[in-house]
């Protein structure tokens, strides 16, 4: 078969025509990539830095918290055993030195007592330095104040001995227990607090549970109440956790939060 | 004097001038190399016209020898480009070793009266997997570029339109040498490569244009 010139110009035009349409849609689809990457590198960063702001804020009112705790246990304990010294060092009477050696005795006593007690909290004052102890030892250390208050039976269970160090997430997993902690003594007229802390499968389950009246979970989120529980929520998510919270109005709460450690 | 002026010496002229303005300052002595190398591109295509309307010789031969020439500055540039993600010194050597062994045992085939066409022809499949190759290591890398203005990507969108589109008539080399047209005063090739050139230079220009912005932006940063 004789292919006409006219034929061949039609067929080499065609094949170029094609030729030059395929490098097109591949730097399209080239330029299309690298902008869904470019999305892509925004979002990890974004994901990042709310992360990095997350981590700060519990930092943060790991420190509030802490000055909260030390504000109280100067109200109610330092300043207590300092009055109490003033007033035995006042009723000091010297004509009678019997009495007044037993008086000095007991005010040396009332102020190596606050002196220990400065001493107690100048360590809890830096919140940072509770954590750097470990998050074991740093809940343990939390748990020791509440348990001082005397208002609260506290039990602790824990099989863990010592968890692989990675401080961001043991900032924020501190945070969430001192915020379930502090949301017991707030709202729920407990009185006995269970802590349970377990390590499977490079799981850290942490349950903490009470005795107090409890809550209706949908009802408080439908309303928009329990900012805190929210909060929870969000923090837990967001270091690739998640918490489940069981409770009911009269029954007490337990709330459980399983990591990936 | 007309005679000079077509489409593909209009645009390459234009293109060496885009060069000259751009990349005359350049900090990259590759980028620099450009300017050298469309010179020798204008040079050439001027004096295939003149040998071929004035002398009435074919100007065969003197594309042969600009078949070197084009194959060790793009090689080089695709060798620089690469540079930043890989290095691929090797491939390098390897290819322009195979390129020469093939350069001339064509023309010693040929008896030096015919183009190289089959080389060329390598040298167009090579050309375009390097492009891909490009694209491949953009697409792999991690640090995003703003492709719109990234000057080595728009080099070799314009190196990858033109080596691709020429696939066809590199194919039908050998019949469209031969042809005339009567509807047209040119052979198709001849179109062909107008386009192609058009669209390899406006791309390169662009190119160029994005270094120079790419030069003043960092410049008045430091």
């Amino acid at each position: 078969m004789q292919i006409s010139s006219k034929e061949v110009f039609f067929l080499i035009s065609l094949i170029t025509i094609i030729f030059l349409i395929a490098p097109l849609f591949l730097i399209a689809y080239v330029n299309l990539y690298n902008r869904r990457k470019k999305k892509h590198d925004e979002e990890t960063d974004s994901l990042k830095s709310s992360f990095e702001n997350e981590l700060l804020k519990s930092q943060m009112e790991v420190q509030e918290q802490t000055l909260k705790t030390v504000a109280s246990d100067l109200h109610d304990n330092i300043g207590q055993l300092l009055g109490l010294t003033i007033i035995t060092l006042g009723s000091i009477n010297i004509n009678d030195p019997e009495k007044a050696i037993e008086k000095i005795a007991a005010a040396e006593d009332l102020a190596k007592r606050s002196v220990k007690e400065v001493r107690a909290l100048s360590r809890l004052l830096d919140g940072e330095e509770l954590i750097s102890r470990g998050l074991i030892a740093a809940i343990a250390f939390e748990l020791d104040w509440v348990e001082k208050s005397q208002l609260y039976k506290i039990s602790y269970y824990s099989t863990v001995k010592t968890l692989p160090a990675k401080a961001d997430k043991e900032a924020i997993i501190f945070r969430l227990f001192q915020e379930a902690l502090h949301n017991i003594i707030r709202h729920a007229k407990a009185l006995e607090i269970i802590i349970n802390l377990e390590f499977i499968n490079d799981l850290l389950i942490l349950s903490i549970a009470d005795n107090g009246i409890g809550f209706n979970f949908t009802e408080i989120k439908k309303l928009h109440k329990g900012m805190g529980l929210q909060n929870i929520q969000k923090r837990v998510a967001m270091i690739g956790g998640t918490v489940s919270f069981d409770s009911a109005p009269g029954t007490g709460t337990k709330i459980t939060i399983t990591i990936p450690y | 004097m007309t005679l000079y002026f077509t489409v593909n010496t209009v645009i390459e002229f234009f293109c060496l001038l885009t060069a000259c303005l751009c990349l005359y300052k350049d900090r990259d002595p590759i980028w620099r190399l450009c300017i050298l190398y469309l010179l020798f591109t204008c040079a050439t295509e001027v004096s295939a016209i003149h040998i071929r309307k004035v002398l009435n010789q074919s100007n065969l031969p003197l594309y042969n020898v600009f078949l070197l020439i084009e194959c060790g500055f793009i090689s080089t540039f695709f060798y620089y480009l690469y540079k930043r993600y890989v290095n691929k010194t090797k491939w390098l050597m390897a290819w322009l070793g195979i390129f020469t062994l093939s350069f001339f045992g064509e023309l010693i085939n040929n008896h030096y009266l015919n183009f190289t066409f089959k080389t060329a022809s390598v040298l167009s499949l090579v050309f375009v997997l390097a492009s891909l190759y490009f694209y491949y290591l953009i697409l792999k890398d991690e640090k995003f570029e703003r492709l719109n203005n990234y000057a080595p990507f728009w080099w070799v969108n314009g190196t990858l339109i033109f080596y691709f589109g020429s696939t066809s008539t590199n194919i039908f080399f050998d019949y469209l040498i031969q042809d005339q047209i009567s509807v047209f005063a040119h052979s198709i090739r001849y179109i062909i490569f107008n386009i192609l050139n058009v669209l390899l230079y406006c791309c390169w220009s662009y190119a160029f244009l994005c270094k120079y912005l790419q030069r003043k932006s960092s410049s008045s940063l430091a």
